[in-house]
């Protein structure tokens, strides 16, 4: 029973973890139709944001804030420079985006240099679940990324701002006949997509290893599992997708050895794709 | 400490078809341009007037280069104090420096350009065991030697040219070295039960099974073996099976931000109370990007650490802070300054820069100013007796200055002999 839950656990804490990398990247992509491969980069510099304010002794929760603002205004920059001229040529927006994520990842090597860093553990310490044990910090990254998830969703299908949005994702050209500013909701969804990235980075920072290619590492796990659970799901379909690559590779490894399990589920990602190509959440 | 081709990888997949393009193309442009003085490149090399030109790979971008800048500076370190000292046999040295960029196909291209075009006299360096592996044809074909710093997987045939080959030497530890000598403290202090955890290529599957065969004959058990896909982010499950395995000691050869990231998370799941943690890969830098909670009281074994207390040490020590202040120093580091000295004693041994003449003064030299003590490069088969340290993390460590303490140590080990067909390795 023990081990039934600590898997359990284990999936959930996964999928709630690559939920939070992928969310900022989800909220892009399944609104403004930007394939942003500056993801990765952003996540790595909110990371690097939290670590300087945390050695300038600003407690951690105040340092997640700083880099969230702190991306979010370098994606809005991004936007105001660049992206805007670009909106509705996905190939153009993914070269661009590409192009920032090298010039990114080599300012921060030229600002941070390239030495390996870390941050203390902000919660150390273990609760137990049931006869299952989890980390504190874990936990709470879970709890945050759970409650993210959930303020993404109310926004959307609560409030007038998300039956904007809503309505600019199904029919677009009706959305600005009837009034809706897309130029400034564009500008605004790519700077919360940004600063979503800075907030993950900076919030997965004590866990992973801080280094200027730590995006990398996220990048393809995020794309499946957004294109995986559904473009314009963005609420439902990151949860999916994320349950699907990272919390199936966890269920997978039980039974196999883990080389095998995360070619598992990368396979299964395409097979989910063949039959359903907007994504298992996805409409057209 | 090598690296496969051919993983999911797609940093490197874009940024070689987005960037490569332009970089292969600089190249085969400018040597388009250049007098082809490349043909008598294979045998000449830069003659024996004019300086000693070394070629240096060290991986300066890319997947390990928190590993290279020590690897680097510490040839240039040898060369710099050699040449302030008159340099050999009246020639200064010149050290052409090369990026691997941590991917094999980019050093097969490098040992020829440093060969054919630099006209470097022998190359020193590539980090993985598959960067070396993808050096080695080269130097073989050119009869080039290639000075390799590296902690590695030992010598076994199936690896040749990579291994078994006579133009290659061997300066750092390999597993009856870095491993078996403090197999015996291990499990006294903690227990023979090992759960083994590695990245997924030659290197840990090597070093796994020859720690492996020692354990069982000291009467210990592996009770977990698990090999890890490159970038890996996330490792709930396993610290799932580790838990529940009884295992006493856990064994890590993960490397890169991979070991971090484990060893980061390990640390948040509150396992480090019920487990011992031994790794043979986490050096210095490796050990800096854990950062001091997840690492205290963590075992590591090389042949050198910065920490250690020897005289040469002390004042190698001194030169690296005042010559390369912020890099930190590794084995990998000092094996490179041990390859640059050792080969300019075997060119004054054999009063010429050449092949035979370098190799035949290397195979048995002894050289007693290496910072970690005294190191011998067997004649037999090209691999370096060479002490070996067990230490422990320091609680509330600050830097390299306080990271490590000594708890077990071997002055010199003789390494098993090389599992290759042709003993000993000679020109001939």
């Amino acid at each position: 029973m023990d081990r039934v839950l600590s898997v359990l656990l284990d999936v959930v804490t996964s999928t709630l973890v690559l939920a939070l990398v992928s969310l900022g990247l989800a909220v892009v992509f399944g609104l403004v139709r930007v394939i942003n491969m500056g993801h990765g980069a952003m996540l790595a510099l909110g990371a690097y944001v939290a670590w300087t304010c945390v050695n300038r002794g600003i407690p951690f929760p105040v340092a997640v804030l700083v880099a969230t603002v702190a991306v979010g205004i370098v994606g809005l920059v991004f936007e105001v420079l660049v992206i805007r001229h670009f909106y509705e040529q996905p190939f153009e927006t993914l070269l661009i985006s590409w192009g920032f994520y090298l010039v990114v990842t080599e300012l921060i090597k030229l600002v941070w240099g390239t030495d390996l860093r870390s941050l203390p553990n902000p919660l150390p310490g273990t609760l137990s679940v049931g006869g299952a044990g989890i980390g504190n910090y874990v936990a709470v990254i879970s709890l945050i990324s759970a409650a993210l998830l959930t303020a993404t969703a109310l926004v959307l299908y609560r409030t007038d701002l998300g039956v904007k949005v809503r309505a600019m994702i199904q029919n677009r050209d009706m959305a600005l006949m009837l009034g809706v500013n897309a130029p400034r909701m564009y500008r605004s969804v790519f700077a919360v997509g940004a600063a979503l990235a800075g907030l993950a980075g900076a919030l997965i920072a004590p866990m992973f290893s801080i280094e200027p290619d730590m995006g990398t590492l996220w990048l393809v796990r995020s794309f499946f599992a957004v294109i995986v659970g559904g473009l314009g799901a963005i609420v439902g379909g990151t949860l999916v997708g994320s349950g699907l690559i990272g919390g199936a590779t966890v269920v997978f490894a039980l039974f196999s050895k883990q080389v095998f399990a995360q070619t598992v589920v990368f396979a299964l990602a395409v097979i989910a794709l063949r039959f359903r190509p907007v994504g298992i959440l996805g409409r057209r | 400490m090598p690296r496969p081709l051919g993983g999911f990888d797609r940093r490197a997949f874009l940024t070689a078809s987005l960037l490569g393009g332009g970089a292969v193309l600089a190249p085969s442009l400018l040597s388009g341009c250049a007098p082809q003085s490349a043909d008598n490149g294979g045998g000449g090399g830069g003659g024996q007037d004019g300086p000693i030109r070394v070629g240096v790979i060290s991986p300066l971008s890319g997947a390990w280069t928190v590993y290279g800048k020590a690897h680097s500076a510490g040839f240039q370190m040898a060369v710099d104090e050699l040449n302030a000292a008159g340099g050999t046999l009246g020639r200064q040295w010149e050290v052409v420096i090369a990026d691997s960029r941590t991917e094999p196909q980019v050093v097969t291209e490098q040992a020829n350009r440093l060969i054919r075009e630099e006209q470097v006299d022998f190359l020193a360096g590539t980090f993985s065991s598959a960067e070396r592996n993808a050096a080695a044809p080269v130097v073989t074909q050119a009869d080039k030697l290639l000075l390799y710093p590296t902690f590695y997987e030992g010598q076994s045939q199936e690896f040749y040219p990579g291994v078994c080959n006579p133009n290659v030497f061997m300066f750092g530890p390999e597993p009856s070295e870095q491993v078996w000598p403090h197999l015996e403290y291990m499990i006294r202090e903690h227990g023979g039960r090992f759960f083994m955890v590695g990245s997924d290529y030659v290197w840990p599957r090597e070093t796994n099974r020859l720690t492996k065969q020692r354990l069982e004959e000291l009467g210990g058990s592996v009770v977990g073996e698990v090999y890890i896909p490159f970038n890996t982010p996330q490792y709930g499950s396993l610290l799932g099976d580790i838990g529940r395995s009884g295992a006493d000691v856990v064994f890590l050869s993960l490397t890169g931000s991979d070991t971090v990231n484990f060893r980061r998370q390990f640390a948040a799941a509150g396992m480090k109370q019920d487990f011992t943690v031994w790794t043979v890969d986490d050096e210095e830098a490796a050990t800096s990007g854990v950062g001091p909670e997840a690492t205290e009281g963590d075992y590591v074994s090389f042949d050198y650490f910065w920490s250690i207390d020897t005289p040469n040490n002390q004042k190698f020590r001194e030169k690296v802070r005042s010559a390369y202040p912020d890099v930190i120093m590794n084995t990998v580091g000092v094996a490179m300054y041990n390859a640059a000295h050792m080969a300019a004693r075997a060119i004054e041994e054999a009063g010429e820069v050449s092949t035979d003449g370098i190799r035949s003064a290397l195979a048995g030299m002894t050289f007693d100013q290496a910072p970690q003590g005294t190191l011998t490069m067997r004649a037999e088969d090209h691999q370096a007796t060479l002490p070996s340290y067990l230490v422990r993390a320091r609680p509330g460590w600050t830097s390299p200055d306080d990271m490590f303490e000594v708890v077990n140590q071997v002055e010199s080990v003789e390494p098993e002999t090389a599992q290759c067909d042709d003993l000993p390795l000679s020109g001939a």
